[in-house]
């Protein structure tokens, strides 16, 4: 692990980004893509031997110094590149899906108009996200953090012609800036205790400051449990946990690769991988803790059961990617860091899987995202629906424990249920129970999907997409309810990305669960490992071990009862039981309560402001004010220059007087 | 004794003279009270020992400047009534401007109290003439010191008679070389024709 | 110092004189045919007065060396500077002139020469260094003026300009004599090192009273503000050229003569006077901004702009410093080389029949139609409204800095936040220009010594202009040194 290798990694897909972004157009197509794919590539091969290294413990942690940044009294910090355990995880999960989602991009977005500003942007993410994870101080982190968030809004609004990614942009914008002011807070608290933005110096001095105070906003607080709290809701913003997941769904309306590669494999886990990152600093603010395993828990549970009653394939899978942040944030909250970040892989793999195999299906579909116009499609695209199978068995955590066999899903989800239950705590419990009933629900809305998409009767006449594809109505179309229409498998650039994930979603979990989950010495310090949890977590009853298993095929024979022996289930369904339909069909109501509480009030203050502070005061008195003086003496020395000769001579005379005057007095 | 009788009687004569050439209605009256002022100011030179000045007053203003000045006011046929209504329009405005400076003169530079005038010449008066006329020394300082500025004035003179001839020299000329294509071209009708309705026994203005 | 060393200090003035003396016989036997000619002739006489300055402005000669005729001439560095201005600026005004005038066929060959008679006029003007000179020098100046303000006789704006300049400019003179008859009572001499001598002490109040009338009479010449009152009706009145003449040359002279009684003649009663002068300066910048807003004819806009640019000038006098003299100087270089440039671009415009376009309305579109002379009336715009990297930047730079210097930093403050008001309306020029749709008067092609002058000047501007920076700054210094008697 040379230091040039870092580099290159982390500053390849930036140069790709440049590359591509300034030469847009001029530099064509497949110039842009071929920079920008095959920087990525590189940056791919590159870090698996890192990883590779790491796991066979023949790497030591490095620092790669770049730049001098910001040097000002005692506030001092560099552009630094560090390479430790925790960091080579990251790196391999970024530049994997990266450089996948790159080559299935080539195929996704092969019809639209601005393709070099798309991978531009893409490889620009990747160069954030890669500060991100390599960062050795808060502000690089920081750095990263908004870079991804930038690029994050850029994608989402890609389609800037189409309103609707335009608000959506513009929402995940907005609220992750909730969240980054926790952030900053977080960081601006942080040097103020510590003196230092250093990571590696903050951590090693974080448990000497346990038990000390602060105060804050007037109160006497427990000084680690603030700064870990305001930074936990920095990390709340970007993965997109309860109460700030609003953008998340909504976020779908960037392109199908963009929310594989961001919104589901990489940037929403950056949350996560700062909790992990600063976990013993984490470790020393109970109170912290407690809060990240209660929103986590929530989340888990709540994103679950919208899940379940969605139409839109990508928002289903989106509040699934909500649901399984919540399981890695309660499993680093209940101290298992190493059971978190072991989720974290597995799911950007199975994730990633499951949002390019919905991206194929929407391909093959016409751009119809709706599960009710699917149907029946197992037959017409059998690739993809291999890989979305695989995907779901991984998501839904098949496996025997007693076989000590099973898909990657079974081998982190159901750790972090057991850890959950080994921690014992009144909280942990609850979490634990929120992670099993989640699990149910998780096997349940994966098998809605798959049994709506792949299975059953074809739909798609009803589907305007289609309708303008095949020009029929369905009256026209009669009894062929497929309209005539015939979905197409996608083509290879595509399906390659979907094959390698399958075996990763396959095979994560199997092979590397040992050191993930069990090896202190894999994690060489990079995280706080607690060996005691571990031991307990492997010692809990067999019900907890298998509860997992049991809900999963509860849950798959419940969509199963519901989708394909009795599809009138779900309408009766929701004729019983109405309100509580409609409170989840419509995510319980959290748009509606932000608007009322917040975007309301913001919109009334914004305008009072304006019409009074902005319009009423400054513009009156300001611009406004000046021009209408400035007209009005325009007027005045239009009528002071009568023409008349007797008025110039007496103007010149009283100047005259007036100048005596002056001086005489 | 005499030369003080003399000086009140010339300067009030001429001050009085002075406000009737502004106040007269008649316009020929102004200019015969602008002579009378001409020969109170000559008076006044007279009494100061400036004899040369004196006589230039009178030949020069009295006999070439005012004359004309009467031959301009009763060759032009100008409305001095319609003037004046402009006049009388400013008036007040004009006298209060004119007593504030009036004011500030005679206050700012003290000559209500001759005494405390301080001139740059010791009598107030210009500087002692060594045993020589009037005529003599203004004669030696215009052809001698002053002979450069002698000559601009003559300058300023020609000036004066070229810009006479440019402005009223009419060379003859045809009726057909002073039409204006462009100036009729770009008359428009509204800027030439009015149109009015007119009642029955109430006249049209235009 | 004998005769002949006077005279060949106002080598200048005498070539200036001899040859307009000839060029009055020439027009007087030549008639209208000759008009031609006597231009080509004025302006190489013009041109050989400007080559005799170089000793004088390269050396930066000053001091009694420089002296003539007793001290009533001083042929220094700063009257040659300002000579070579004057000279400059009447010889673009000249070559400008003849096509203009052909186009109504009223080009006669006196007016060559009485632009040559004012020209010598200004040219005592700014060498005086005695009231009797400054006054006939003046007047010299102004009877030209007041006939070429009435050149176009059958016009009745032209005449009506030539009869307003001639009455106001009387009131004028009466106030400026009478100020010098007060100084020269109450001082016992006209010479301005007499005056200054005399001033250095305690000062009477009949004395101030001879400092205001007399700068109120030049204010009257410069045309700020209250005696400005002319200068708007005057401009557009009279003929595009004469009001091209009135912009630059003489404004020159009169700026130049006004710095040379303020600073040399008063420069030992600097707190007497620089009250009065930031008013007027401030008040020129106002006003001339102001009044420019409301207008839709475009000369009489330029005649506001320059009230307006002499506000800039009054405020590196105010500053009554070495450096503020200089920047005078250079603002006034600069100034003439717009002024010039802009009123040029206006005789341009006309359409086939000579009719003259010099309203918003005639210009609306001109960037199609004329795209040439609309970017360099662009140029000259900007400039004129300071903004850089245009040259006219540099100018009121120059005199801001100059006045911060003198901790004038309110005049300064002020001066920069009304030159806003002023750059509306040079850029409402643009945008009528570039942005409006175009108006149906066609604009007929322009001359070669139009688009001679027209490009000349838009590169002086331009910011290649700033080549000549150091060149301007060090004359600039070498005149103002002269001026404050430093050698």
């Amino acid at each position: 692990m040379s230091s040039t290798q870092i580099l290159l990694i982390v500053f390849l897909p930036l140069l790709a980004a440049i590359i591509a972004g300034l030469g847009n157009r001029a530099l064509g197509n497949t110039a842009a893509k071929s920079i920008t794919t095959g920087a990525l590539f590189a940056s791919c091969l590159m870090s698996w031997p890192i990883f590779l290294g790491f796991l066979n413990g023949s790497l030591q942690e490095t620092v790669v110094p770049v730049l001098k940044w910001v040097e000002s009294g005692s506030l001092t910090f560099d552009w630094a590149l560090r390479v430790d355990t925790l960091t080579a995880v990251m790196l391999v999960v970024i530049t994997s899906v990266s450089a996948l989602v790159h080559l299935y991009s080539w195929g996704y977005m092969d019809e639209d108009p601005d393709q070099p500003r798309f991978f531009a942007y893409l490889s620009l993410f990747t160069f954030a996200m890669l500060m991100l994870v390599t960062a050795d101080n808060l502000v690089q982190m920081f750095f990263g953090w908004e870079g991804v968030g930038l690029a994050s809004y850029l994608l989402i609004g890609f389609w800037f012609r189409k309103p609707s990614a335009n608000k959506a942009a513009i929402k995940a914008f907005v609220v992750n800036r909730v969240g980054d002011l926790g952030f900053m807070l977080g960081i601006f608290g942080t040097y103020l205790v510590f003196q230092t933005t250093s990571i590696p110096d903050i951590l090693k001095m974080a448990p000497g400051m346990s038990g000390s105070t602060i105060g804050f906003l007037g109160y006497r607080v427990a000084t680690m449990d603030v700064l870990c709290i305001l930074l936990f809701i920095g990390a709340m913003g970007k993965s997109a946990q309860l109460g700030l997941h609003t953008w998340l769904p909504d976020a779908m309306e960037g392109p199908t690769p963009v929310s594989a590669l961001i919104h589901a494999a990489t940037m929403v886990t950056a949350g996560v991988f700062m909790v992990c990152r600063l976990s013993p600093m984490f470790e020393t603010a109970p109170v912290a803790l407690s809060m990240v395993v209660f929103v986590g828990a929530a989340t888990c549970f709540f994103a679950a059961t919208i899940g379940t009653t969605q139409w839109d394939i990508k928002r289903v899978i989106a509040y699934s990617t909500c649901s399984q942040l919540g399981y890695m944030f309660f499993a680093a909250g209940v101290g298992a860091y190493g059971a978190a970040m072991f989720h974290l892989f597995t799911h950007a793999f199975f994730k990633a899987l499951l949002f390019l195999g919905a991206g194929s299906v929407i391909h093959a579909m016409h751009h119809e995202q709706d599960m009710r116009y699917y149907g029946g499609l197992r037959k017409h695209i059998p690739l993809t629906f291999w890989a979305m199978l695989l995907g779901t068995l991984a998501i839904t955590g098949l496996g025997v424990y007693h076989l000590k066999l099973g898909f990657a899903g079974f081998w982190s989800k159901d750790a972090i249920i057991e850890v959950a239950f080994a921690r014992g705590t009144d909280l942990a419990t609850f979490a634990f129970w929120m992670g099993v009933i989640a699990a149910l629900l998780t096997s349940f809305y994966s098998w809605r999907l798959m049994f709506l998409t792949f299975w059953g009767k074809p739909r798609w006449i009803e589907s305007e997409h289609i309708q303008h594809s095949v020009h029929k109505t369905p009256e026209q179309a009669g009894e062929d309810t497929t309209g005539g229409y015939h979905p197409h498998e996608s083509p290879l650039p595509m399906l390659i990305p979907l094959g390698v994930l399958s075996v990763g979603a396959v095979l994560a979990g199997q092979v590397f669960a040992p050191q993930f989950l069990d090896s202190a010495a894999f994690w060489a310090g990079s995280i706080f490992y607690n060996e005691n949890l571990i031991h307990r977590m492997h010692a809990v009853p067999y019900l907890v071990k298998y509860a997992a298993f049991i809900v999963m095929v509860l849950g798959f024979l419940g969509a199963w009862y519901a989708y394909i022996r009795n599809p009138s289930i779900p309408a009766k369904f929701v004729e019983q039981f109405r309100l509580v339909h409609q409170f989840v069909y419509n995510k319980w109501y959290f748009d509606e309560l932000y608007n009322v509480l917040f975007v309301k009030p913001a919109f009334w203050l914004g305008r009072i402001f304006w019409v009074k502070g902005d319009k009423g005061l400054i513009d009156r008195f300001g611009p406004d004010g000046a021009a209408a003086l400035v007209v009005q003496g325009a007027a005045l020395a239009k009528k002071v220059q009568s023409g008349y000769l007797y008025s110039y001579a007496l103007i010149m005379l009283l100047g005259l007087v007036a100048a005596i005057t002056w001086v005489l007095v | 004794m005499i030369q003080t009788i003399a000086f009140y009687l010339f300067a009030v004569l001429m001050i009085a003279s002075a406000v009737f050439v502004i106040t007269a209605r008649n316009p020929v009256h102004s200019v015969l009270w602008l002579i009378l002022a001409f020969f109170n100011a000559a008076g006044l030179m007279v009494l100061v020992g400036a004899e040369f000045i004196a006589m230039l007053l009178v030949i020069v203003y009295v006999g070439a400047v005012a004359v004309l000045f009467l031959f301009v006011v009763m060759m032009l046929d100008i409305d001095f009534a319609e003037l004046r209504a402009g006049f009388i329009k400013n008036f007040p405005l004009g006298i209060a401007i004119a007593m504030v400076l009036l004011a500030e003169l005679v206050l700012g530079i003290g000559a209500y109290q001759a005494g405390a005038l301080q001139l740059g010449t010791p009598d107030g008066l210009a500087a002692p003439m060594a045993d020589r006329s009037n005529i003599e020394s203004l004669g030696a300082l215009m052809y001698g010191r002053y002979l450069i500025l002698f000559e601009v004035a003559g300058m300023i003179l020609l000036v004066a008679m070229v810009g006479a001839i440019v402005l009223t020299h009419r060379p003859p000329k045809s009726a057909r070389a002073s039409q204006n294509i462009s100036r009729q071209v770009a008359r428009r009708p509204e800027d030439a024709v009015v149109m009015k309705q007119p009642t029955v026994g109430q006249g049209v203005e235009l | 110092m004998d005769t002949a060393t006077s005279f060949a200090l106002i080598a200048p003035e005498l070539l200036l004189a001899v040859s307009s003396l000839l060029l009055v016989l020439a027009a007087a036997w030549g008639g209208d045919k000759a008009a031609r000619p006597v231009t080509i002739l004025a302006v190489s006489a013009l041109f050989g007065a400007g080559l005799l300055l170089w000793p004088v402005l390269h050396l930066g000669k000053v001091g009694p060396e420089t002296w003539a005729f007793g001290d009533l001439l001083r042929a220094d560095a700063f009257a040659g500077f300002a000579k070579a201005l004057i000279y400059l600026a009447a010889i673009g005004c000249l070559v400008v002139t003849p096509s203009w005038f052909d186009r109504m066929k009223a080009m006669k060959p006196e007016y060559p020469v009485l632009v040559l008679l004012a020209t010598l006029g200004m040219s005592l003007m700014v060498s005086a260094s005695d009231l009797l000179t400054l006054y006939l020098g003046l007047e010299l100046n102004s009877l030209a003026a007041y006939v070429l303000a009435a050149y176009l006789r059958n016009d009745s704006k032209s005449a009506e300009a030539g009869l307003k300049y001639f009455v106001l400019g009387a009131l004028a003179s009466g106030i400026l004599l009478y100020g010098m008859s007060l100084l020269y009572g109450f001082t016992g001499t006209t010479s301005f090192a007499g005056i200054r001598e005399a001033l250095s002490g305690e000062m009477s109040n009949g004395m101030l009273f001879g400092v205001i009338f007399v700068l109120a009479g030049l204010a009257f010449k410069i045309a700020a503000v209250p005696f400005h009152m002319w200068t708007p009706d005057v401009y557009e009145g009279a003929p595009t050229p004469v009001t091209t003449f009135f912009a630059t040359a003489p404004k020159v002279a009169a700026v130049a003569l006004t710095a040379r009684v303020a600073l040399d003649a008063f420069g030992g009663q600097v707190d007497a006077w620089r009250q009065v002068v930031i008013f007027a300066a401030l008040a020129s910048i106002v006003v001339g901004a102001l009044g420019a807003i409301g207008q839709n004819n475009l000369k009489r806009l330029l005649a506001y702009s320059s009230i307006n640019n002499v506000g800039f000038i009054l405020i590196g006098l105010a500053a009554a410093s070495v450096a503020g003299a200089s920047a005078m100087f250079v603002y006034l270089a600069i100034y003439v080389a717009m002024s010039l440039g802009s009123f040029v671009a206006l005789m341009m415009l006309h359409d086939e029949d000579g009719r003259a376009l010099e309203t918003f309305d005639d210009i609306a579109g001109l960037s199609t139609k004329r795209p040439a002379l609309a970017w360099c009336l662009l140029a000259l715009m900007f400039s004129l409204a300071g903004i850089p990297p245009l040259l006219g930047f540099w100018g009121k730079f120059v005199v801001f800095q100059a006045a911060v210097e003198a901790n004038l930093v309110a005049l300064a403050a002020i001066g920069i936040a009304a030159s806003v008001i002023g750059a509306f309306y040079y850029i409402k020029f643009i945008k009528v220009m570039f942005f409006d749709a175009a108006s149906p008067a066609t604009v007929a092609d322009s001359t070669r010594a139009h688009w001679a002058v027209l490009g000349i000047t838009t590169l002086i501007v331009s910011p290649l202009g700033y080549f000549l920076t150091r060149s301007f700054g060090d004359l600039g210094d070498k005149a103002a040194s002269a001026l404050f008697l430093l050698p």
